[in-house]
């Protein structure tokens, strides 16, 4: 018996010693799981459940005018952030004290920042005042949770400059944005328009990454290995562009209480000296935290401020197509400087087009001082009885009508130039005849320009048929002193004869001078230029005015836009010479239509867009 | 006499304590302890202290005869109880439970000493009757409730872990005394079947059937095998029940979150998450003393007593995590071992009831932290932080040793 309880004994140790073997293996086999074969999986979550990471924004880059004036730099603001699996919601009172903020709205901000992350701090509070920034400071031993950061925004620096349309303004990333590019996280900001959209890659910068460690309770425990894996942010690229600051400011003047657009260009290079587009809105108050009652007004607001008229709003050029017209007739054949047309006060053709340049004989000269459509009608009739269409549109086209001027604005339309083609699509095949082609002899029908547009052809006039690439910036300063200089080639219009300038431009002088723009003349400076409307059949017509100085040696040359306004006569033409003789001269000469022109009281809001021909001219 | 004397399970034991001095000094004395309150940074000294204090009565122990250890089994086992009741109306609530009894500055868990005291009078009564069959149901069913007894006391204690342990003795302790294999394991079974059901209610039913087979092949009972089927399947039922519609939400969580950390993201899922992150971010050789991440920043869980063995498999790898479990199979081999060349069933009792009672705590502890199992806070003994529990799991280890040590006194007994 003793022998059998033995034997039984030495089962029951075995079973017993085999289940124990059994579960050590197992237990072996699921450390050797964990240790050996996911490790590569459980490294890096115990690294990143040890360090934080923590990037840290590049200060954005700056950006002068061509005489290295500062426009745009950065401003610190203060902000107050929440960790909500940190924060104790009865505290809100305290913090609501001590920032006078309502409590709803910080409670209705800490709702929205617990949605983002439980564990992550959000903003609370933006662009808080150093003075309740410092209160909360002080009171962050009994706000757990609670922490601040110091960000930045921007800050225009130049006198009163608003430069809306020319800087642009910045916006938080779209999660496309964010998620397609490393640069981005949820909540920074990126050019959304104007110059800041158009080099957001060199503004922008790298940011950087430091590394803290943190427990479990995600207190911040230091730097990581002496901070020798942080990465400096490496900050954006500087803009030095070609703005005169100066001249910039007095554009804005003058359009007070106007809507338009005007660009300054160097004729010679295509430098843009001025460029503004009216209304505008109030950059300070899209820089920080958005007002959503400014938002709102901007947006919805007839004149439509955010949209900018430069680049973007497409009107017939009027008269201030003539010169150009001109140009083409000499090239086309159609007629010489010397040759006349005789003007009896009316064009007809199928009906009656009136004409209020006085009656008489026309030179080509003087039928663009005087600006006499029976002149161009006659010689748009005969291109389209000699169905020269297409060779005109190709002549227009050399000019950069039809098509982007390519500036460094973002938005930019082509305009309409039209062809036998558009016409064909537009009316059917061949259902259209001279009548629907006439009017483009005097810059009006199925023709319309941009602002920039027109700023280039007073260039190519200006500099004997060069067309020029404008352009804002002209050098990228990196950060390590590297600078890329933005040169763009002037490209010649191959058949512009220069020997045709000189009628032309006679004809623009005389403008000037016993013309439309008699009004703007100054002594001091000859210069050349042409005005236009642009009619508007649901209110006051829109005035351009396109010119340079000085008429013998450009320097400068100007394309105005007035909306709403009548003859350009009265505010294009004067805004656009005064600007000149600024640039020129740094002074303003005629300080009478200065007044006149800051002293504007509001437009009449616009209704509707133009679309007719018109027979205006002046 | 010393001739006689295991050497080889002291070494043992020393190779554990030491393992878990160096593990407790890492984990309230590293970097971490700018984190931990003082009386937590003095765990390693007190640590130290238990250990001198238990290697002295370790040693006593030897010298003590044997027959003692039978003699006052049930007398032991009364005062145990009673220091469980004691315990129950003006003990410590330390942690949820409310096991602890102080005597000035000193605290111990009185369910540790009601293990010993349960081990011996198991042993004792169970050693006394002859082989037990099925005919003698009656005796397994007095061994039992002597153990289920100190359970019940246990669990009234909120002590859920220890309750568990105390369950587990009884298979063992009635396997040993000659229960047929196949009732032993129908006994375990619901252990098992629980565990898979938790997984999934089909591998429940599937290793229930298998279960039963094994049954039916070992007993030959047609109604024993019927039984067990119809057992796991209310098993499995009640299981599916509770965590369906007994059980809150997050008591569920607590329970599945080894299986899936995300059912109790910010409890017992944090913890699985975090234990798992740092015995699996050890790698083979693991971080450097002092240098685990895991251990220092503060991201286990009570790293310096239910979650150390995260502490050794995140700094010492998995060399140092597979030393510690190679260390403790063999010790419980070793013990077993100690057994077949024993006579005396009261002292082989005590020895299967020992070594049961190591093998849930390791087996439990290390499966929890390294998410084979769920949290169920039990310590690693002679690891794991904790006088009381180091103090008792050596004293038994102790009367292990002084029984092999003594195993021809026996014959002067019998």
């Amino acid at each position: 018996m003793n022998n059998q309880y033995g034997n039984s004994v030495k089962i029951s140790v075995r079973v017993l010693q085999l289940l124990i073997l059994v579960t050590g293996f197992l237990l072996l086999g699921r450390i050797f799981y964990l240790q050996i074969l996911s490790f590569d999986l459980y490294n890096p979550l115990s690294q990143r459940n040890a360090l934080q990471q923590k990037v840290v924004n590049p200060a954005r880059g700056l950006i002068y005018d061509r005489y290295q004036n500062l426009l745009v730099d950065n401003v610190p603001i203060y902000t107050i952030t929440v960790t909500p699996n940190q924060f104790d919601t009865t505290k809100l009172t305290l913090l609501s004290g001590l920032s006078s903020t309502p409590i709803e709205e910080l409670r209705e901000s800490y709702t929205k920042a617990r949605a983002y992350s439980w564990h992550r701090p959000s903003r609370i509070m933006t662009e808080v005042n150093f003075e309740v920034f410092t209160k909360i400071e002080e009171n962050l031993w009994q706000l757990p949770g609670i922490g601040h950061s110091i960000e930045s925004k921007r800050n225009y620096a130049y006198k009163n400059i608003r430069g809306s349309h020319l800087y642009g303004y910045l916006n938080e990333v779209s999660e496309k944005q964010y998620r397609e590019t490393v640069n981005y996280r949820l909540g920074d900001k990126a050019g959304k328009t104007g110059l800041e959209y158009v080099y957001e890659d060199y503004l922008r910068g790298t940011p950087g990454v430091s590394y803290i460690q943190v427990n479990a309770l995600g207190q911040p425990l230091g730097s990581y290995n002496n901070g020798s894996l942080d990465i400096a942010p490496i900050r954006g690229a500087d803009l030095i562009t070609s703005i005169d600051a100066d001249l910039q400011n007095l554009a804005e003047e003058l359009f007070k209480n106007k809507a338009g657009a005007v660009v300054v260009m160097n004729p010679n290079n295509g430098e843009v000296l001025s460029l503004l587009s009216a209304p505008d809105f109030d950059l300070d108050f899209l820089a920080g935290k958005i007002e959503p009652e400014y938002w709102q007004a901007v947006n919805f607001d007839t004149l439509r401020p955010l949209f900018n008229r430069v680049v973007s709003s497409i009107q017939p050029p009027g008269s201030t197509f003539k010169p150009l017209m001109g140009l083409m007739a000499l090239e086309l054949g159609l007629i010489t400087p010397e040759e006349t047309i005789y003007n009896p006060g009316y064009f007809l053709r199928g009906r009656r087009y009136n004409d209020l340049a006085p009656p008489g004989d026309y030179n080509i000269t003087r039928a663009i001082t005087k600006s006499s459509n029976t002149y161009f009608f006659s010689l748009m009739n005969e291109i389209a009885n000699k169905e020269l269409l297409n060779e005109w549109n190709r002549l227009a086209t050399g000019f950069g009508l039809g098509e982007r001027s390519g500036i460094d604005l973002p938005n930019e339309k082509p305009g309409i130039l039209a062809d036998s083609a558009y016409y064909d699509r537009a009316f059917g095949k061949r259902k259209w005849g001279i009548g629907d082609l006439i009017s483009l002899g005097v810059g009006q029908g199925t023709l319309s320009v941009t602002p920039i547009q027109m700023a280039v052809i007073a260039s190519a006039l200006a500099n004997n048929g060069r067309k020029v690439h404008p352009h804002i910036v002209r050098e990228i300063r990196y950060p390590e002193g590297l600078t890329t200089i933005r040169n763009y080639e002037t490209t010649t219009i191959e058949w512009a004869k220069k020997i045709d300038f000189t009628p032309i431009i006679d004809g623009m002088k005389g403008v000037m001078i016993e013309g439309s723009a008699i009004r703007s003349y100054v002594r001091q400076i000859e210069m050349a230029g042409k005005t236009g409307t642009a009619q508007n059949p649901h209110g006051e017509d829109h005035g351009w005015f396109i010119g340079f100085a000085p008429a013998d040696n450009p320097q400068v040359a100007v394309a105005v836009l007035v909306e709403n306004r009548g003859f350009a006569s009265r505010f294009a033409a004067p805004i656009g010479t005064l600007l000149m003789q600024y640039y020129l001269d740094r002074k303003i000469y005629r300080t009478d239509l200065y007044k006149d022109m800051i002293n504007t009281l509001p437009p009449s809001p616009p209704e509707a867009e133009l679309t007719e021909t018109a027979n205006q001219n002046e | 006499m010393w001739k006689e004397f295991n050497w080889f399970i002291l070494l043992l034991w020393i190779i554990l304590f030491s393992v878990g001095l160096v593990a407790i000094y890492s984990a309230t004395q590293g970097p971490v302890a700018e984190f931990l309150p003082d009386y937590i940074q003095q765990n390693f000294f007190k640590q130290l202290i238990f250990v001198i204090i238990s290697l002295g009565v370790l040693i006593a122990i030897q010298f003590i005869p044997p027959k003692y250890f039978q003699d006052s089994s049930y007398l032991f086992y009364a005062f145990g109880l009673l220091l469980m009741v004691i315990t129950l109306m003006f003990g410590r609530e330390i942690n949820g439970a409310k096991s602890w009894l102080a005597f000035g500055p000193i605290r111990f868990q009185t369910s540790e000493i009601a293990k010993i005291a349960t081990i011996l009078a198991v042993a004792n009564y169970l050693g006394t009757r002859k082989e037990l069959t099925s005919g003698k149901i009656s005796q397994a069913l007095i061994a039992t409730l002597i153990i289920i007894i100190p359970t019940i006391l246990t669990m009234l204690q909120n002590d859920t872990g220890t309750a568990l342990v105390f369950i587990a003795l009884i298979p063992i302790m009635l396997f040993w005394s000659g229960l047929p294999y196949g009732i032993s394991l129908f006994m375990v079974s619901p252990a098992i079947i629980g565990y898979f059901t938790l997984i999934g209610w089909i591998w429940g039913a599937i290793v229930a059937l298998i279960i039963a087979l094994i049954i039916h092949i070992l007993d030959r009972r047609l109604w024993v095998s019927i039984g067990a089927l119809t057992m796991s399947g209310i098993l499995i039922v009640g299981i599916r029940l509770a965590l369906t519609s007994i059980l809150k939400p997050h008591q569920v969580g607590r329970i599945l979150a080894f299986l899936d950390p995300s059912f109790d993201p910010r409890g017992a899922g944090w913890n699985v998450i975090q234990a798992t992150t740092a015995i699996g971010s050890g790698g083979l050789s693991g971080k450097g003393f002092m240098e685990g991440t895991q251990t220092q920043l503060r991201f286990l869980p009570e790293q310096w007593t239910d979650f150390i063995f995260c502490v050794i498999g995140e700094e010492f790898g998995f060399i140092g995590a597979s030393i510690v479990i190679v260390t403790f199979v063999l010790l419980l081999l070793t013990l077993l071992n100690s057994t077949s060349n024993h006579k005396y069933p009261f002292a082989q009792l005590v020895i299967v009831g020992v070594t049961g009672v190591l093998f849930v705590h390791f087996t439990v502890n290390v499966g929890m932290a390294s998410a084979l199992l769920p949290v169920i806070g039990i310590p690693l003994p002679f690891i794991s932080y904790g006088g009381s529990a180091f103090l008792t799991n050596t004293i038994m280890l102790a009367i292990c040793l002084n029984l092999d040590l003594h195993k021809r006194a026996f014959s002067i007994y019998n």
